[in-house]
């Protein structure tokens, strides 16, 4: 995890000369943000099968009015930030047992480093 | 008094796959479409999400996405000497009743029907001779080829996001796939499924016998995916709620997903949920219809909506009812043969082994709609020699599961008894060490397997309920007991600790318990008006701007899934309606 996260800082720091598979990239979260996009907004949009990921960092998990939450989530008290969604996209359940979102997980920790260069590009 | 309406051009009778497709296509070439759908309207967010979806007693058991059978059901009966009796609950198939139709609760198994079933007739008459095909089976050749329908076939797996693997690509044999499939022209929309392990068990097996597996083609996205409407479908989550239940991932291509959202959009286009049509209302003249009558089941106030084009879209079985009903056509008389409105129902056969591996975890409550692997040696392979066993069809045979339910499912060895203790303790044991090998069989039309009209009984809006006469002949009897063993000849070469071995069905057909939805025929398709119903773009032979689209065309079944065709002839009729019929309205063939 730690790993990821120099990578990514790299990047966002200007450093763009390693190869594509190894750098920290935000085109290619772009592609990985395909597997959340069927349900999850990426644009400011209502929420659909899943909440809108707009504006997400710095929101208490939870608590956007137009969508409904599980109990878990409601519960788990946490404020999305890189860490605490890099660390729920890694194993969903284990993070936030009993959370009802029907997705797997994304265990490639660089693949989660992209998406999540992605997000903060795209949502901040 | 039924309220008249101001005209529309095309009232699209039913919103499910083909009415979807036709309602999309007619929008874009710009014509003014309302869309009549029984049921309610209902999406992923607010109704398929977790963990609601997740009922197997609402869906499974009490059918909230099904036909409700206290407002309308058929009788059924096997021979026309019996008096048939209404089906006043469901059980052998299982139409759906919602925006989205049948399409939201199927598995997505998608085939491409070959020539094999398009030329029924021709081709085995010049393969084993006319007198090979019985006299009371009443195949036909359907009037369309392989050829004529592969781009439709490649569109409809593109808009329902189908996995699977090409086993002939222009002509190419391909490692992996099915070699006995017909020539397409491009790979799948996507990669197969990730195989479950009863299937890789199934597939070497296959193999070590000289088989050909290959992964099931299936509308449940591999991968995440979006189509050529924009619709994102999210990768298959192997949650194992795939039949009967809409899917909370989007990753089944069902018609809510893939089409119409994207028809939504169109300020052409208006859906009235809750219309039940009763009739397509003819001209004059009988050769023009002028739109339909219907009733909104929530108020029960009835409308007439007038239209300059009628499309009936419905479930296979209801498109005959309403033909029925609407005085469409000459009635099927099986006595004299002539008529053609119910004529050629077909239903589905089949036999199943249950095999019993102690010690193995299959993890039955993770798969896909369609993560089993399956072989056509004894079904699209035409240099299988039927003559041997006297048969005509064939049988797909697949291995694995799908949709294991927790409580429903409970494979126990033969000989355990159904209830109490000793059977706590084997549903225990064996719930991880069960899988199946499956057959399913083709049925031929026969001269005595029909619909029509119930002289007796009625439904809630006071129509007759349609009758259903049907029963397995010697041809599905045949199959069978082939099909049955060479599941078990493969069963036993996996040397399972138990296994419940298949039987051929040699019993008269029951509405009870599940068997299949694949309902076909009724309203066929063909060359000629005087035995079949639609012509070749599925357009009525008797009023030219009605249009009947869905498995009601298909002169006979085969083993395989219908959709695949049902989705390919609705975007074929679409094309039809767009590129001949809307330039010069009237009869596309003369007959």
């Amino acid at each position: 995890m730690k790993i990821s996260r120099i990578f990514s800082m790299t990047l966002l720091a200007g450093f763009a000369a390693c190869g594509p598979a190894q750098a920290a990239d935000a085109a290619h979260g772009q592609k990985i943000f395909a597997e959340c996009a069927a349900c999850h907004s990426a644009a400011k949009a209502p929420s659909g099968v899943g909440p809108s990921l707009y504006g997400v960092f710095g929101r208490k998990a939870g608590t956007l009015d137009d969508f409904r939450f599980s109990p878990a989530m409601k519960r788990a008290n946490i404020v999305w930030s890189r860490e605490t969604l890099e660390s729920y996209i890694a194993d969903p359940q284990k993070a936030i047992p009993a959370n009802r979102m029907p997705f797997g997980g994304i265990p490639d920790a660089q693949n989660r480093a992209d998406l999540l260069d992605y997000m903060e590009q795209t949502f901040k | 008094m039924a309220k008249k309406l101001k005209e529309v051009d095309v009232v699209i009778v039913g919103l499910g796959w083909t009415g979807g497709i036709l309602s999309k296509e007619l929008t874009d070439a710009g014509l003014k479409v309302v869309a009549l759908e029984r049921g309610g309207n209902r999406t992923t967010q607010d109704d398929y999400a977790l963990p609601g979806v997740r009922d197997e007693l609402r869906y499974v058991v009490r059918h909230d996405l099904m036909q409700n059978t206290a407002r309308d059901t058929l009788t059924v009966r096997n021979n026309i000497s019996q008096e048939a009796l209404p089906m006043r609950r469901l059980g052998s198939f299982l139409p759906g009743e919602v925006v989205g139709g049948s399409g939201v609760h199927w598995s997505g198994h998608t085939w491409r029907w070959t020539d094999m079933e398009l030329k029924v007739r021709s081709m085995y008459e010049e393969r084993y001779g006319k007198k090979y095909i019985p006299a009371d089976m009443t195949i036909q050749d359907w009037g369309v080829s392989y050829a004529e329908l592969e781009p439709y076939y490649e569109k409809f797996e593109r808009a329902a996001a189908v996995s699977g693997k090409a086993g002939n690509l222009r002509g190419q044999i391909q490692e992996g796939g099915n070699p006995f499939e017909a020539p397409r022209q491009n790979e799948y929309a996507l990669p197969p499924l990730t195989k479950i392990h009863a299937s890789e068990m199934f597939n070497a097996a296959a193999k070590n016998l000289g088989y050909h597996p290959f992964p099931r083609p299936s509308a449940n996205a591999s991968r995440p995916y979006t189509n050529q409407y924009g619709a994102q479908f999210g990768a298959c989550e192997y949650c194992g709620y795939c039949q009967r239940f809409g899917c909370e991932a989007n990753a089944k291509g069902s018609p809510h997903v893939a089409i119409i959202p994207a028809v939504m959009k169109s300020a052409n286009f208006e859906l009235r949920a809750h219309s039940w049509v009763t009739r397509v209302i003819k001209d004059k003249s009988g050769k023009r219809v002028t739109g339909v009558l219907y009733i909104n089941v929530l108020t029960g106030e009835e409308f007439e909506q007038p239209a300059n084009m009628v499309i009936l879209t419905a479930f296979a079985l209801n498109n005959v009812h309403i033909m029925l009903t609407s005085g469409i056509g000459q009635p099927y008389d099986p006595k004299t043969g002539k008529g053609v409105i119910g004529k050629n129902y077909c239903y589905q056969t089949g036999t199943s082994a249950t095999l019993f591996f102690e010690g193995k975890h299959f993890n039955p409550f993770m798969n896909a709609g369609g993560s089993n692997d399956t072989i056509d040696d004894f079904n699209t392979n035409w240099d299988f020699d039927r003559s041997k066993f006297g048969y005509i069809g064939g049988a797909n045979i697949s291995g694995g599961f799908n949709t294991n339910l927790p409580i429903g499912y409970r494979p126990v060895p033969r000989g355990t008894p159904q209830w109490g203790r000793e059977w706590k303790a084997a549903t225990a044991k064996w719930y991880q060490a069960a899988m199946k090998i499956d057959a399913s069989g083709a049925v031929m039309a026969n001269r005595y397997n029909y619909l029509d009209l119930d002289p007796t009984y009625r439904n809630a809006f006071g129509q007759p309920l349609m009758r259903m006469t049907f029963d397995y002949k010697e041809n599905e009897h045949k199959m069978g007991q082939h099909a049955a063993q060479v599941i078990n000849d493969i069963a036993k070469s996996m040397n399972p600790t138990h296994f419940t071995p298949a039987v051929a069905r040699t019993d008269p057909w029951t509405v009870v318990p599940y068997q299949s939805t694949h309902n076909t025929g009724g309203t066929i398709m063909g060359v000629n008006p005087k035995s079949s119903a639609v012509n070749r773009y599925l357009q009525s032979w008797d009023c030219h701007n009605l249009f009947v689209v869905g498995a009601n065309v298909f002169a006979h079944n085969s083993s395989y899934n219908p959709t695949g065709p049902v989705g390919a002839l609705a975007y074929w009729t679409a094309d039809a309606i767009r590129n001949q019929y809307l330039k010069n309205p009237g009869q596309l063939v003369h007959a």
